[in-house]
């Protein structure tokens, strides 16, 4: 029994870092812009399909162990995802700043089909095998069975989500960025550039997406051109469930989505004798979800919104 | 009729903005409530018309509760208020802008309009000639089909009174009216604001403008880093030594702000000094 | 010729004459599709439900201002209610005209379901959460396979009957379309022009100042949310009793962008917008077959193009039928 729990926190944990990962990039760009990046999932997706072709290109041949090349292809991967992120912000968000709230959700939109749509064109609509790029040893304790491949992903997730709770709060770029997420108005005044700090958001928060999406790949050994659209809307559940706007919000949200999920998804046939089977596992960020954004739509660890930044005109 | 607030406070975080502030307003008269900025005379509004939730205390509208309904609630009870920056309805033409304020009250027939065309079209020219009446009132009648965001900033903001009015409203709350108008347009508020009594309605007014608020108020509240301060008619606010300090200073801050002129000038004293001396000191 | 039509149009008299003709041209072409051949019929037929779809969308996105990403639901709903009652799966057969209004009805109930918790939610929160409905219907109706048959879906559906005539051929099909098409569009036409579509305008301009002057925002969001949702449903139960198989494939997301395309590009808030929406999505597709795998490329492009360009679609939103009638006939 003891195993069991302990084999499904494991996997909760691994999938809860992936979620987390993910919600960093729905949560910073939340926090500057008050703009869900619907996008976001595209470029989850993307990244699995970059690192693959990379890989195909033979970037994991480079150097004296198929680490170092696996280490190339993340950075490679990172920067070019992150480097569509602020395409797209340059060319999609930046010319809708002063229209309709509903303006740059439905171009995130197009942008989205549009990107789903060439993937399934170049690549083909069929799900393709992803390579294994860690080493996948199996490992028992206590009785729970898991492979390495969830211990690296994990140690690497909070690894990256580490990273980027230092670069926010002792770096001077990183006090920028927060600045900016907090209030692009005042950080205007004085004098921050704040196209610069949204340009770096849209970096970082895709890259991290991007990198998610190798993670993913990884974990379930596959990739097909529509898995950002579900594997998104549960990120940005995590991203809603910690606090939106708030980092250590989406780390904490993805991990617990993820338990959420793993132990639900694992329950259900239990508690309903067999009716309702594991393919439900989709509902169950959709309810969090709903749950939240009914009852504390703040979340968890979200900024209280006081009353007066509650009556703007365009608050749809 | 009654409008009151009864031991009002409003807390943001650890920031008092209203300190147990009562206030009673009588029908019939015009009302004004004035004080130095941040003094909470926004607040009092806000929580008036439902913007904000009331920290302890009572709003009360003939005896009734305001305080715990929502915003378009307080509105179909009857209170009215305008903003400080201008609200209207953009897209909307002038004559819209009216006709949606009928809303709330011709709702329940929404079905019958749609799905009987006499109908809609009794309804239609009523909710028309009513709206018509008032943009005459306001003079507004000549430009009833032009955009709103189109008018200038003077008849917009006589625009959102009418719209106001429109629902008939027992309290009328209007937060700065005259901001932005010249004194000309000023004086034509003045008059309109003045033709808006009634035997059974309220009228508060938030202004900074001294002389419009004491030529066209009965009574005046000051209020004071958000405590009630004084009230009274306004002669009675003008000769009060408090108000005067709490807009002016004590005689302390005078005696610091004479100190300070005096150092001042010792000081280019001294620089011209350094110089050749052109003035005496 | 056309330079003289042109000269012609100059002048009021002209104009009326040009104006009438384009008008009786359309009616012409509108009554002669039916004797076209069987694909034109079937194109005209697909145009008709997007429209109604249209329709429905454009009540929430276009007059209320909110973004549903899930509009698919409601048009699953009426087509699986129709699909249950009226085929081999419980053994019902129930007659078209009962399950009509029993789909629209139940699509609106799902409808304010929705919309309830939903509605307060801001803008962006709202898409997502119709983005995520919408998924889960579709889910539901996969995995539910006691009940909806699961992925392979409901056949052997029966055909309307309509007094003692039943409806099989696209071609009775492209009448009822039509006649729905016209009814439904009148009625939001007036809609928008009754006290709701102005309390919508309100709401979609400044929220908070309607709230101010006594409007119940959730209500009339509600009202709006209700009635796209029966437009839809009533849309799925003439797709399901035209197509006579329905599974969860006709549902999925990429369905309600394309209603979202139709409006958004067509012009938003407006009739003849999803009517040029509608033609444009239908029949621009088919006329360039040969381009085919990108086409969903293509609308997201144009889509994403559109709202950073021309954010209002091809027929801005003052200009509907009355004014184009005005127009035409230069009155």
């Amino acid at each position: 029994m003891a195993s069991l729990i302990l084999q499904q926190l494991v996997n909760a944990a691994t999938i809860g870092a992936i979620y987390a990962l993910i919600a960093l990039g729905y949560t910073m760009v939340y926090g500057v812009l008050r703009l869900i990046n619907f996008v976001h999932s595209e470029l989850f997706m993307l990244g699995a399909y970059f690192c693959y072709g990379l890989l195909a290109l033979g970037i994991g041949g480079i150097g004296p162990a198929p680490a170092f090349g696996v280490t190339i292809a993340f950075f490679a991967v990172f920067a070019l995802v992150g480097s569509v992120g602020v395409t797209i912000e340059r060319v999609a968000y930046k010319p809708l700043r002063s229209a309709t709230r509903l303006a740059p959700m439905l171009s995130a939109l197009g942008l989205s089909l549009f990107f789903q749509s060439a993937v399934q064109l170049i690549a083909g609509p069929q799900p393709i095998q992803f390579p294994s790029i860690f080493p996948s040893a199996r490992l028992t304790v206590g009785g729970a069975v898991f492979t390495t491949t969830q211990l690296l992903i994990v140690v690497l997730a909070v690894a990256l989500m580490l990273l980027l709770a230092t670069f926010v709060s002792r770096t001077r770029l990183g006090v920028l960025v927060r600045a900016v997420s907090e209030s692009p108005r005042t950080s205007a005044l004085l004098g921050i550039d704040v196209d610069r700090a949204i340009s770096l958001i849209f970096f970082i928060g895709p890259g991290l997406g991007g990198l998610g999406g190798i993670l993913y790949s990884s974990y379930y050994g596959i990739m097909y051109p529509t898995m950002g659209t579900i594997v998104g809307l549960k990120a940005f559940t995590a991203a809603i469930l910690g606090g939106i706007g708030s980092i250590p919000g989406a780390m904490l949200g993805g991990f617990l989505l993820g338990f959420v999920e793993v132990v639900g998804t694992a329950l259900l046939p239990v508690v309903s004798h067999g009716l309702l089977g594991t393919d439900y596992r989709d509902i169950f960020a959709f309810v969090v979800l709903v749950g939240v954004l009914i009852f504390r739509p703040t979340g968890l660890l979200g900024e209280q919104i006081s009353e007066e930044t509650m009556v703007y005109k365009r608050d749809y | 009729m009654s409008f009151a607030f009864d031991h009002v406070s409003k807390r943001f975080g650890s920031v008092v903005a209203i300190d147990d502030v009562s206030m009673t307003f009588e029908p019939g008269l015009i009302y004004a409530i004035i004080g130095p900025n941040g003094a909470g005379k926004s607040t009092l509004v806000n929580m008036a018309a439902g913007s904000y939730p009331v920290s302890s205390g009572s709003i009360l509208l003939n005896g009734r509760k305001l305080e715990r309904l929502k915003k378009h609630q307080i509105s179909r009870a009857g209170v009215a208020r305008t903003y400080q920056n201008i609200r209207l309805f953009d897209q909307m033409t002038v004559l819209e802008n009216l006709e949606v304020a009928l809303a709330p009250a011709e709702m329940r027939h929404a079905w019958r309009e749609v799905l009987v065309p006499i109908y809609a079209g009794q309804a239609t020219a009523r909710r028309r000639a009513t709206c018509l009446r008032l943009l005459e009132e306001f003079g507004l009648a000549d430009v009833a089909g032009v955009h709103a965001e189109l008018l200038p900033y003077g008849r917009q903001r006589m625009l959102e009174i009418a719209r106001a009015l429109v629902a008939e409203p027992s309290v009328l709350l209007l937060d700065e009216p005259a901001a932005g108008l010249n004194s000309a347009e000023t004086d034509a508020l003045k008059l309109r604001l003045r033709r808006l009594r009634r035997p059974n309605r309220v009228m508060v007014v938030i202004e900074h403008d001294m002389d419009l608020v004491m030529s066209l108020s009965d009574r005046i509240f000051v209020l004071h880093h958000g405590a009630l301060l004084f009230h009274g008619t306004p002669a009675e606010v003008q000769a009060n030594r408090e108000v005067q300090e709490a807009y002016l200073g004590t005689d302390d801050d005078l005696e610091s702000i004479r100190e300070l002129a005096r150092h001042r000038r010792a000081e280019r004293g001294l620089r011209d000094q350094a110089g050749a001396v052109r003035h005496q000191a | 010729m056309a330079s003289a039509l042109v000269a012609q149009s100059r002048s009021p008299v002209g104009r009326r004459l040009v104006g009438a003709l384009a008008l009786a041209a359309v009616l012409v072409l509108l009554l002669m599709v039916p004797h076209a051949g069987l694909y034109y019929v079937r194109l005209a037929d697909d145009v008709l439900i997007y429209t109604l779809l249209g329709f429905g969308l454009n009540l929430v996105i276009g007059y209320a201002g909110l973004l549903d990403l899930g509009f698919v639901a409601f048009y699953a709903v009426g087509a699986y209610t129709y699909a249950l009652l009226a085929s081999p799966q419980f053994g019902i057969h129930l007659p078209f005209l009962v399950i009509l209004p029993i789909g629209a009805a139940l699509a609106a109930c799902f409808g304010i379901l929705l919309g309830i918790p939903v509605l307060p939610l801001r803008g962006d929160y709202l898409a997502i959460v119709t983005l995520g409905f919408g998924e889960i219907i579709r889910i539901l109706l996969n995995n539910m396979d006691a009940v909806t048959g699961g992925p392979q879906g409901v056949m052997m559906i029966d055909a309307p009957r309509l007094a003692d005539y039943a409806l099989i051929s696209p071609r009775s099909f492209y009448w009822l379309l039509l006649g729905l098409c016209a009814v439904i569009g009148v009625l939001v036409l007036r809609l928008e022009n009754s006290i709701l579509g102005k309390a919508w305008a309100a709401i979609r301009e400044d929220q908070d100042a309607a709230r101010g002057i006594g409007i119940d925002t959730v209500r009339v969001k509600l009202a709006a949310f209700a009635i796209s949702a029966s437009i839809g449903g009533l849309a799925g139960v003439i797709f399901a009793s035209f197509q006579r198989y329905v599974s969860p494939e006709s549902f999925t997301f990429n369905e309600s962008i394309l209603i979202v395309l139709i409006i958004v590009i067509g012009g938003v808030g407006n009739i003849l917008g999803v009517i040029t929406g509608a033609v444009a999505l239908i029949v621009l597709p088919e006329l360039l077959r040969g381009v085919a795998q990108y086409r969903m490329m293509a609308f997201g492009f144009t889509l994403a193009a559109l709202i950073i360009l021309r954010p209002q679609g091809l027929v801005p939103r003052s200009f509907g039928p009355v004014r184009l009638l005005r127009w035409l006939l230069a009155s």
